[in-house]
């Protein structure tokens, strides 16, 4: 990321607003991982569904445990389900899309194009609990099935920005001081698409924290530990007598995260947006 | 006699339209040697950069098909080797520059990065030799503060100073023969003079030979010794600057010479065009190719093709020369 495309971020007020949220979450996270946070998360401290008080900010849950230590933990659940699933599934898509477009209309990416197909035709939550099933209750099951599916996006976005890329003149200066084709690919042709990875990549990360929460919801996602989506699980036969704390923690949270996200991803869109800088 | 640089012998490159071969390069073979610099003009779309293409063996795989009797470099077929082999002469042994410095160069690298990679693929060597080399580089291609330009992105630079760092991308590894692709074409008056001033600068320095293809007559001038006319993928002339300038004598290359506007004190005199249009390369008429619109064709020039009248290769391919 250069100076330039900072500075462009830095005026965008709604995407620093969403920086600065997303940062929040993400000290969290690591103070969750670094023992600091959130540890007593299993800890019955209070009696059942306590009020919000000095001691328990948000309440307490049918077995008194404190939400406010529950949702921190589900913090760093969500960062590691969705920098683990957006890691994975930009670099599987990204190599595998990458080829397709490089080698387009060839066997290579017929293969790609027809593997995307089949995955992108399976419903996800079918999917999901197939793999579960599959895996026997791994907890990588809810991982697995995201990476394998979500990669589909980032391939198909990845390559139609290669094939447009590869027929720049530089990647002809390329092979013009002899550089073989796939080494060209991930030196020049892949670099120039860092825009849109970084982009995807913010997509992807909301999309994988939604999902784990619907997927959590389910029963398919977190087997160990506590995640929004369980939290939300937990509300929804809680909300009928009355008691809002798991709701409103965990819900308010979600829709914070996710909106912080989103506003960033448009701003980083905005930001990276080079096209007529070199014509 | 010496061995020359670049020795170009009966290439052919055409590609095939609903089953027709339709040729763009047309048996065509000349040489250049070390330390001389040999124009290749001719209007857009007869052929000079598929000529230049060939030559690197740099044409799409699919759709074209290439022959030649032999393409030598310092006495060396490269025309026979296999990819991997041929990957290792481009850009060391011979190197292309490109005519719009704005899209050859990669964007998300420095220009420093980008030659760096160049001697880096084909020498190897340390951190600190790359980067000597490539500061010696951007240095000797005439830039002042080398250490700027070498971390400066291709869209903080100049046209002209993009040219410069695509000339230095070229000459990094010191090789035999540069191909000049119309390298000053997108350029301004006195950004191209630098530019022509320094490409015959390090063209001296190397001794390397330079096939410079343009379609300015006025610009290969300044740069060439020897030049060479193209016209529909063949050659029409092949003969030295002065002698063409002084006395054409193909009737193409008279056309194309009346097509300068000259400045004078007195009245100007009107700019002539040559009559008629350039063929489509699917539709090129029998014998000679310059006929329809030659003033001085007979009938032999549109049933047989002539051949060049010098003994080596050179001179005008014309039946009725000026």
């Amino acid at each position: 990321m250069t100076r330039d495309t900072w500075q462009r971020l830095k005026s965008d007020r709604f995407g620093m607003g969403g920086l600065i949220v997303v940062s929040v979450f993400a000290l969290i996270a690591l103070g969750v991982w670094s023992g600091l946070l959130g540890q007593d998360w299993s800890e019955v401290s209070g009696q059942h569904f306590e009020g919000a008080s000095a001691e328990h900010w948000f309440g307490t849950n049918l077995i008194g445990q404190d939400i406010l230590q529950r949702t921190l933990f589900g913090t760093a659940t969500a960062f590691e389900v969705g920098l683990l699933v957006t890691v994975c599934s930009t670099l599987l898509g990204t190599v595998l899309g990458g080829l397709a477009g490089w080698y387009s209309h060839g066997w290579l990416d017929e293969i790609i194009l027809w593997l995307k197909g089949v995955l992108d035709s399976i419903p996800f939550y079918l999917f999901a609990a197939a793999v579960a099933f599959a895996l026997q209750g791994s907890p990588w099951a809810m991982h697995l099935a995201m990476i394998v599916t979500f990669w589909t996006t980032t391939a198909r976005i990845i390559r139609g920005e290669v094939m447009r890329i590869k027929e720049r003149e530089f990647i002809e200066a390329a092979r013009a001081i002899g550089l073989p084709g796939i080494k060209t690919i991930f030196r020049h042709v892949l670099p120039n698409t860092y825009h849109i990875l970084l982009v995807q990549g913010t997509i992807v990360f909301v999309a994988a924290i939604n999902t784990e929460v619907i997927l959590s919801f389910l029963g398919l996602g977190i087997q160990d530990g506590v995640s929004w989506g369980l939290m939300l699980a937990e509300s929804s036969q809680e909300v009928l007598g009355g008691h809002f704390g798991n709701f409103i923690a965990a819900g308010s949270s979600l829709f914070l995260l996710m909106m912080g996200f989103n506003l960033l991803a448009d701003a980083l869109q905005d930001a990276l947006d080079t096209r007529g800088l070199l014509g | 006699m010496k061995t020359p640089a670049l020795k170009v012998d009966d290439l052919s490159v055409w590609f095939e339209k609903s089953g027709v071969r339709v040729p763009v390069v047309d048996h065509i073979s000349f040489t250049i040697n070390a330390g001389d610099a040999t124009g290749l003009v001719g209007e857009s779309g007869c052929g000079k950069t598929m000529t230049a293409m060939a030559i690197l063996g740099l044409l799409p795989a699919s759709g074209f098909g290439v022959s030649c009797a032999g393409i030598e470099i310092n006495g060396r077929d490269i025309s026979r080797l296999n990819a991997s082999r041929r990957r290792a002469i481009l850009g060391r042994d011979i190197a292309i520059i490109f005519q719009q410095p704005a899209t050859a160069l990669d964007p998300v690298f420095t220009i420093g990065q980008q030659v760096g990679a160049v001697y880096r693929r084909h020498f190897g060597g340390g951190k600190k030799q790359v980067r000597q080399t490539m500061l010696e580089t951007l240095e000797s291609v005439g830039f002042k503060q080398a250490d700027d330009i070498a971390a400066a992105y291709p869209h903080q630079l100049s046209g002209g100073m993009r040219q410069l760092a695509m000339i230095a991308m070229a000459t990094v590894c010191k090789p035999a023969i540069i191909i000049a692709d119309e390298p000053t074409t997108a350029l301004d008056g006195s950004t191209r003079t630098l530019i022509l001033h320094q490409l015959k600068h390090l063209q001296a320095l190397h001794r390397a030979a330079v096939l410079f293809i343009s379609h300015d007559l006025g610009v290969v001038r300044q740069i060439c010794r020897n030049v060479m006319v193209m016209y529909c993928g063949r050659i029409m002339e092949s003969t030295d600057c002065e002698s063409l300038f002084s006395h054409a004598r193909h009737p193409y290359s008279a056309g194309l010479l009346s097509c300068i506007p000259r400045i004078s004190a007195g009245r100007p005199e009107p700019v002539s065009a040559i009559p008629g249009q350039v063929p489509s390369a699917g539709d090129l008429p029998a014998g000679c190719h310059f006929a329809p619109r030659c003033t001085r064709a007979e009938a032999r020039c549109h049933d047989s093709v002539p051949e060049p009248d010098d003994q080596t290769g050179g001179g005008a391919a014309c039946f009725r020369p000026l």
